[in-house]
């Protein structure tokens, strides 16, 4: 068993792990959420290693890691749901279960042929995939029924040597941050079924659904994260609708933080908004609750407001008046966000990218 | 010393003039018929309309201060005025910024016009300082003996500071999300309210029963001075938010008086709390919320309780944002001589912290 440091020389490193994985070894390696086992899922006895370090039966699928929809559609076959979900959601932390096309060595399908498909939003992974060129194994780097790991210690300590003598290469990506394994989605059907709750739970390929505070906060960090990848320059608007109470607050407070902001991010209902300068942003905080007329948005020089580097997050957005918000879409890349009351302790968020 | 105070930290354009501490005039945009006075100058509907206001406003406190006989326009009340002022005190922050800016760039130029000093002055300190403001025959007398413990509630503020002496504080506790007023104020749209909330709140809830509907104490239990309205609002929104109008308007008292003792209720165990664990010698409490009797009366007992005194500005308007305040912080900045040195490079500075 070989420990390399990620960072200690990173393309050897992503082309080593490339080449071990290839040669049908098995792999430990950081991903976005957990550590994963990382093996070539075409190998018969790659997969049959695998399966024998997790103890695990063969009839649960094994999810795999892929860089694009291009490279899923290979080995899977994508319902109408499915083709929304990989248009909105990913990369992502999801897990994806599609019908399978076999194209996979025995084991790494569910026993029923589907198969479970990740695009992580993580460069490590989707560089060693690169490299493979092929898909790599996903599954959490722990026993079956053992929960997951977050550093390469925790991983080890509990671990017999036979199953240490099991693992060729582990490639230390340090502390990962608390994140859940990812959410797995079966959309083999047109209505979407959750099959492992993650950090964050779809409604359909637009909604997100959120049963805490925390949950909305990593919803925030999801949109947040895609909209940097999206943008092209403009300034980024997050314009929040949805009753009071709904989560817009604790939205754009983690959004907030996120983006640098060292001090408490409380609410601009009375100063209309608060702007928070961090090292290389603008981050700036609005509520238009007490605006009921055009020219008090005038009068708060709204639309100077928006220079390059600044991220806004607008609640009560309604209150600025439609032509104002088709000015605001025209100086900015604006993203709507709906929050729905489902019930005391559920919400739906809806986005609009 | 003759000081003029300036604010335009938010909705109100404010201007006064005080002698050392005591107010010689305290005018404030909203409650003054500028529109009037000086020909259309000022739309009334415009409610931040800061860089319209403001010249009227100056000219208006100066006026007032020293009885300036008419005058063909406001330039030259000023010009007048300005000769019997010492220094000029201004609201640097915390605040709206493109209003803050309005009134720091004309405390700038008349400082820089008339060769008077400048002094900047925080928002908050100037809550807290209310309490030091007198009329102009010196009332109230006041002895505020330290350390104090100092509560400023308002529609942008809820906080708590330990004061060791005039200029020395050391925040305590604050909001967490909503400030106190704001939470008053939502509560009443909610129920489909005017604006702001808090008086007609005040108003109903006199003949309501406050245990009417069950809300929660938000952070009521926690060891710490912070507050949290967000929890409290979600609550009575939820409760109420499908009931027809009609029972909502039958019950419009009860829901007041339920509300209104949740969000004083979480004011006073906190407070209560920092007066055990800090033992002040006296309490201080201002802020536009101060304006609610019923917040008064509940402090009062806790200070009957404590057997601590307790001082809260007297007037209303010392209580909303007012430039008297501003004035008073802005005098004992000056005795302990800290004016601003380079004017020029004054900036507002919208999250000011105390």
């Amino acid at each position: 068993m070989k420990i390399v440091d990620i960072n200690d020389n990173y393309e050897n490193v992503i082309k080593e792990t490339a080449q071990t994985i290839l040669a049908g070894r098995l792999v430990i390696f950081p991903s976005d959420t957990v550590y994963i086992l990382a093996v070539d899922p075409t190998n018969k006895s790659a997969v049959e290693k695998l399966l024998g370090f997790k103890n695990r039966w063969t009839g649960k699928a094994i999810s795999v890691a892929v860089t694009d929809k291009k490279m899923a559609e290979k080995y899977v076959e994508l319902s109408e749901s499915a083709q929304n979900i990989y248009k909105n959601l990913l990369p992502g932390p999801f897990t994806i279960v599609s019908k399978g096309k076999h194209q996979v060595a025995k084991g790494i399908e569910a026993e029923n042929g589907t198969l479970g498909i990740r695009i992580p939003d993580n460069k490590y992974i989707h560089d060693l995939v690169m490299a493979v060129n092929r898909p790599v194994t996903a599954t959490s780097a722990n026993l079956s029924g053992r929960t997951p790991n977050y550093s390469v210690a925790s991983f080890l300590r509990p671990l017999s040597k036979k199953k240490k003598d099991m693992i060729d290469l582990i490639v230390d990506g340090g502390k990962l941050p608390n994140n859940k394994p990812s959410t797995v989605v079966d959309a083999t059907e047109p209505e979407l079924k959750i099959l492992r709750r993650g950090d964050l739970i779809t409604g359909s390929s637009q909604t997100l659904v959120s049963k805490s505070e925390k949950e909305t906060e990593k919803v925030a960090e999801f949109l947040l994260k895609k909209a940097i990848e999206k943008n092209s320059g403009k300034p980024i608007v997050f314009s929040l609708s949805g009753d009071l109470g709904c989560g817009k607050t604790v939205f754009s407070r983690r959004l907030g933080h996120l983006l640098g902001v060292k001090e408490k991010i409380t609410s601009p209902t009375f100063v209309i908004y608060n702007e928070y300068q961090t090292d290389d942003k603008k981050f700036l905080h609005f509520d238009l609750y007490r605006i009921t007329a055009d020219f008090e948005l005038q009068e708060i020089k709204f639309f100077e407001l928006f220079t390059n580097n600044s991220i806004a997050c607008i609640e009560w957005p309604e209150n600025m008046g439609k032509e104002n918000f088709l000015e605001l879409q025209k100086v900015a890349k604006v993203i709507s966000i709906n929050f729905e009351y489902l019930n005391p302790t559920t919400r739906e968020i809806k986005y609009e990218l | 010393m003759k000081i003029l105070a300036i604010e335009t930290s938010c909705d109100d354009t404010c201007a006064a003039v005080l002698n050392n501490t005591s107010v010689l005039s305290n005018v404030i945009s909203s409650q003054t018929d500028l529109h009037a006075k000086w020909g259309g100058v000022v739309p009334d509907i415009a409610k931040r309309a800061h860089s319209e206001n403001i010249e009227p406003v100056i000219s208006e406190a100066l006026k007032k201060a020293f009885n300036i006989s008419k005058k063909e326009n406001v330039t030259d009340y000023i010009d007048e005025g300005m000769k019997s002022i010492d220094a000029i005190a201004v609201t640097l922050g915390p605040g709206l910024a493109i209003a803050l800016g309005i009134g720091v760039n004309k405390a700038k130029e008349l400082a820089k016009k008339y060769n008077k000093k400048l002094i900047a002055v925080n928002h908050v300190e100037g809550h807290i300082l209310a309490n030091f403001t007198k009329n102009k025959f010196g009332k109230p007398h006041r002895e505020i003996k330290f350390p104090a413990l100092a509560m400023t509630v308002s529609g942008g503020h809820t906080k708590l500071f330990m004061m060791e002496e005039i200029g020395k504080y050391t925040l305590i506790g604050e909001t967490l999300d909503d400030a106190a007023g704001e939470a008053l104020d939502k509560a009443a749209k909610m129920m489909g309210l005017g604006y702001p909330g808090g008086p007609i709140i005040e108003r109903l809830a006199l003949n309501g029963n406050s245990d009417w509907l069950k809300l929660p104490r938000p952070l009521a239990n926690q060891k710490n001075f912070d507050y949290s309205f967000s929890g409290l609002k979600t609550s009575f929104y939820y409760q109420i938010k499908d009931w027809p109008k009609e029972k909502i308007a039958e019950k419009m008292s009860d829901l007041a008086a339920s509300y209104q003792k949740a969000v004083f209720d979480s004011l006073i165990v906190k407070f209560k709390r920092a007066i055990n664990f800090y033992m002040p010698t006296s309490l201080l409490a201002s802020g536009g919320v101060l304006a609610n009797q019923e917040l008064r009366k509940e402090l009062r007992k806790v200070s009957k309780e404590m057997n601590i005194p307790i001082f809260m500005p007297v007037k209303k308007e010392l209580n909303t944002d007012n430039a008297a305040m501003i004035g008073t912080a802005g005098y004992y900045k000056a005795l302990r001589n800290e004016f601003v040195e380079d004017i020029d490079s004054l900036d507002r500075d919208p999250r000011a912290q105390l």
